[in-house]
């Protein structure tokens, strides 16, 4: 452990705010499990504690959903020393075994899921007459191409018709090995060369995980948006009706929290139809619990998490609305009772 | 006995979810806020009465140190298990078990967060006044044994003054119940009153009867400016001696203004040698009275004085001063706040030559000491931030830390006015109790005389 990883677990005084706020400790209860028990675990293997499960079970909960982070008064770091330290151990052959199936799978087969069918069977005609070169490219990301191909062919068709084209042959975007602490350079360097080819200054995405990673762990200080911002900007050229719905809207921690979108999704819903505001909403929501490699790892924690999550959706709601596949996916296994949209779903009953 | 055959205990107690001899848990249980470190043999986490009581008992058949903990939030290491055994988290036995608000009572369990309870109680228009900075993070429990306060002490008490009753597991497993459910009751000596502020060391808390209030209609909140923190010492005693009690009486220095500043650069506090921050809460006209009655005492000493435009602004003050102790350590990256030495009440008449002193032993070990705290209640927190690699620092700190202790207790102050005692402040019990001191070691080997509940902390 650097220096620099020291000083951050040393700014944490204890007070126990995130201890309170953490929503894996809700569910979970004990000490470990809360961001300071993760930072004082993290002290603990920086003075060789033994790596055990118990271990592995406080670092790798976190979601790295940045409520801790966000909330702490006295300026830690939280997050990054837990995905500093889950690197450190990796680096030292130290990991679960979920971690090492996301780390083989993806640097193997180019996504997590350990699908080899073909990445871009989701373009089916889409993918005629695409431009080569063009100002804005669309990246789809693993869960957009395996799990959700229509909507992710939906959404293209709405971006193209803005010129906007895709990535060849994209791969994962790394974002599980980044935020499990392995080594996604591989991937990284694939895409970004397939960028520069395309010739894109900006990258578009769909999902809140290849967002942050493309655009805070990528060299280069890429221009990225998400797709809400691409739309919002553009909403007039959609031709959109206003839909006699209410919906209400679950910030993807990786998206609002962590990069600041909170405006462009409330005002493509707005645009077409009522919003009603989740408890915990903007800077103070709360996780879906999928991220960090925690539902891949502790699946029923995940799915705990989740629920605890959907208890704070309004009464009287249509649909729940969110804007990246992983938290759509884990909202869905929670069983919300209404039906959990992408947003572009929203999006095109309007533009019907 | 074996350190196996304790897991097995346990387990057949509270089942195997809820107890641990994990390493790493372990770990995170050997700490609270303070400096204070010792290393527990396990974690248990009881869910009912019945099974703190089993627990107990066998500690006290086996001679087994017994530590409860509520969120760890302590800054004196009352949590903090130094002679090792088993660390009970109460944190689980979290229901508001009844709210009877005709009577102005509820009965909770003592893992209930502070702010958990306020927001139970607020669509009804009641709350507990008791409000430490931690609010949003101790348990009711750790507030009742600690007898915590906070800002609205200087009108509402502490937390002693709104507990009527509890439910107490002694130390050989026996719950008993003191105090009742009325407002007043003389039957006997006043055992609610002896097992709050003790701190774990006598019995652990598992059920607490709370007197809660109806909230008031209005608040308004001043802030006057002063060129240095004595004239606000100067001006808080001329406040209080005018007859008025404001609901909240806070004072800021220099360092700590920067720090709230920089914690939400939405607040904008005005820059200044110390900022009060007077809060009037009641009627419209009692508050419109009291309002005016602050500014005029202070006039003659501020340099500024100006109200809070809005609830917005009032409710971002407040939740950045509840936060500042910590947030002090954003002032410079390679800092860190260090909760030594940080919670000393002295006289109210005192405060002016208090402040001046803790400036005085600032310049001595050149040390920067930040002041804050509930002036209104002579209670000044002095925070310090050094780079916690540099032992040099540590031993500069802890020098400081016991001159403004024994400063206090010279001028007929207290080392501790709400954090309590725990171990970091144990060994001036003595100096502070006299013989009070006696009394207590024959309370504690009366109710403990195995001495397994919390050892080693309040000098008992
Ligand atoms: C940022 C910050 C601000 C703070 N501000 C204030 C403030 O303004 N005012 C104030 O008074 N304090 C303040 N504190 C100190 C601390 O939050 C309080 O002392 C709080 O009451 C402790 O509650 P806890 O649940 O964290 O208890 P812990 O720290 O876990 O325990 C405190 C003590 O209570 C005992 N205990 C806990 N639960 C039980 C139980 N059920 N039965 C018997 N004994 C028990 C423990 O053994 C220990 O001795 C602050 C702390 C921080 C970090
Ligand atoms: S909120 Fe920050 S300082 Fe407080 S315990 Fe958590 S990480 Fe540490
Ligand atoms: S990032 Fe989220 S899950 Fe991780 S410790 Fe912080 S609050 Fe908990």
């Amino acid at each position: 452990m650097d220096n620099s990883d020291m000083r951050s677990i040393l700014k944490c005084v204890r007070c126990g705010t995130c201890r309170s706020i953490c929503p894996v400790f809700d569910v979970v209860g004990w000490e470990s499990s809360s961001s300071r028990g993760r930072m004082l675990v993290a002290h603990g293997v920086s003075q060789g504690m033994d790596v055990d499960q118990g271990v592995f079970d406080s670092l790798n909960t976190c979601t790295t959903c940045g409520l801790c982070e966000q909330m702490c008064p006295s300026g830690a770091s939280p997050v990054k020393v837990i995905e500093n330290v889950r690197h450190q151990l990796v680096l030292q052959g130290k990991m679960t075994e979920a971690q090492r199936s996301l780390r083989s799978e993806a640097i193997e087969k180019g996504n997590p899921l350990g699908e080899i069918k073909d990445r871009m069977a989701w373009l089916g005609d889409s993918g005629r007459d695409l431009a080569k070169k063009a100002d804005y490219v669309f990246f789809a990301g693993c869960l957009g191409s395996y799990r959700y191909p229509e909507l992710t062919k939906r959404t293209f068709e709405i971006l193209k018709s803005f010129g906007v084209t895709v990535l060849e042959e994209e791969v994962c975007c790394g974002s599980p090995l980044l935020r499990t602490g392995s080594d996604p350079s591989e991937l990284i360097s694939n895409n970004l060369q397939q960028i520069k080819n395309t010739g894109a200054h900006t990258i578009i995405t769909g999902c809140a995980g290849c967002y942050t990673a493309l655009k805070n762990d990528y060299p280069g200080n890429l221009d990225v948006v998400h797709v809400t911002e691409f739309l919002a900007d553009r909403l007039a050229e959609l031709g959109l009706k206003k839909l006699d719905l209410k919906v209400t809207y679950h910030d993807p921690c990786h998206l609002g929290r962590c990069n600041g979108v909170f405006d462009a999704p409330r005002q493509i819903i707005m645009s077409v139809c009522d919003l009603e505001e989740m408890r915990n909403n903007r800077e103070r929501s709360k996780c879906c619990g999928a991220g960090g490699g925690v539902l891949k790892g502790y699946p029923e924690l995940s799915l705990d998490i989740s629920k605890k999550r959907l208890e704070e959706i309004p009464k009287d709601v249509d649909y729940l609305v969110t804007a990246c596949p992983l938290c759509r996916t884990n909202l869905k296994r929670g069983d919300p009772g209404i039906e959990v949209l992408d947003i572009i779903d929203l999006l095109e009953m309007a533009m019907k | 006995m074996q350190k196996s055959d304790l897991l097995e205990k346990l387990q057949q107690i509270v089942g195997k979810e809820m107890v641990t001899t994990s390493a790493a848990e372990l770990y995170c249980y050997s700490c609270d806020a303070s400096q204070v470190r010792g290393m527990p043999d396990i974690v248990v986490r009881p869910v009912s009465t019945e099974q703190v009581s089993r627990i107990v008992r066998l500690a006290y058949d086996n001679g087994i140190p017994v530590t409860p903990r509520g969120a760890g939030t302590g800054l004196a290491g009352g949590s903090v298990p130094i002679e090792g055994g088993i660390v009970v988290d109460m944190s689980s036995m979290n229901r508001l078990l009844e709210m009877d608000l005709d009577n102005l009572q509820v009965v909770v369990e003592p893992g209930i967060v502070q702010e958990k309870l306020n927001e139970a109680l607020e669509p009804y228009g009641f709350f507990f006044p008791p409000d430490p900075g931690s609010s949003a993070m101790c348990t009711l429990g750790g507030l009742i044994a600690n007898n915590g306060s906070g800002m609205r002490s200087v009108k509402y008490g502490t937390t002693r003054n709104y507990v009527l009753g509890l439910e107490v597991v002694l130390a050989d497993g026996t719950v008993i119940n003191t105090g009742s459910k009325t407002t007043k009751s003389v039957a006997g000596y006043s055992l609610t009153d002896l097992f709050v502020g003790s701190e774990g060391t006598l019995g652990v808390i598992t059920g607490a009867v709370l007197k809660v209030r109806a909230l008031p209609k209005e608040r308004s909140v001043l802030l006057a400016s002063f060129e240095n923190p004595e004239l606000a010492g100067k001006a808080v005693v001329k406040v209080l001696s005018s007859g008025m009690i404001p609901s909240a009486c806070e004072i800021l220095d220099r360092n700590i203004i920067e720090a709230i500043n920089t914690y939400d650069p939405n607040i904008g506090l005005p820059r200044a040698g110390a900022i009060l921050l007077f809060e009037v809460d009641g009627t419209e006209n009692t508050v419109r009275e009291g309002i005016e009655m602050i500014k005029e005492a202070c006039s003659s000493l501020a340099s500024s004085i100006r109200a809070a435009s809005d609830k917005k602004e009032r409710d971002e003050i407040w939740a950045a001063r509840r936060l500042v102790g910590a947030a002090v350590s954003r002032l410079d990256p390679l800092r860190t706040r260090v909760y030594v030495g940080e919670d000393i009440g002295v006289p109210i008449k005192e405060l002016p030559g208090m402040l001046h002193k803790v400036s005085e032993i600032s310049k001595e070990f050149s040390m920067p000491i930040m002041t804050y705290g509930h002036i209104g209640d002579g209670n000044l927190h002095t925070g310090m931030c050094i780079d916690v690699l540099d032992e040099k620092e540590w031993d500069k700190l802890n020098m400081a830390a016991d001159k403004i202790h024994r400063t206090a207790i010279e001028v007929g102050g207290t080392v501790t006015a709400e954090h309590g005692v725990g171990s970091a402040r144990a060994e001036y019990m003595g100096l502070e109790l006299g013989k009070g001191l006696d009394v207590m070691i024959l309370i504690k080997k009366a109710l403990d005389p195995k001495g397994i509940l919390n050892p080693g902390k309040m000098g008992v």
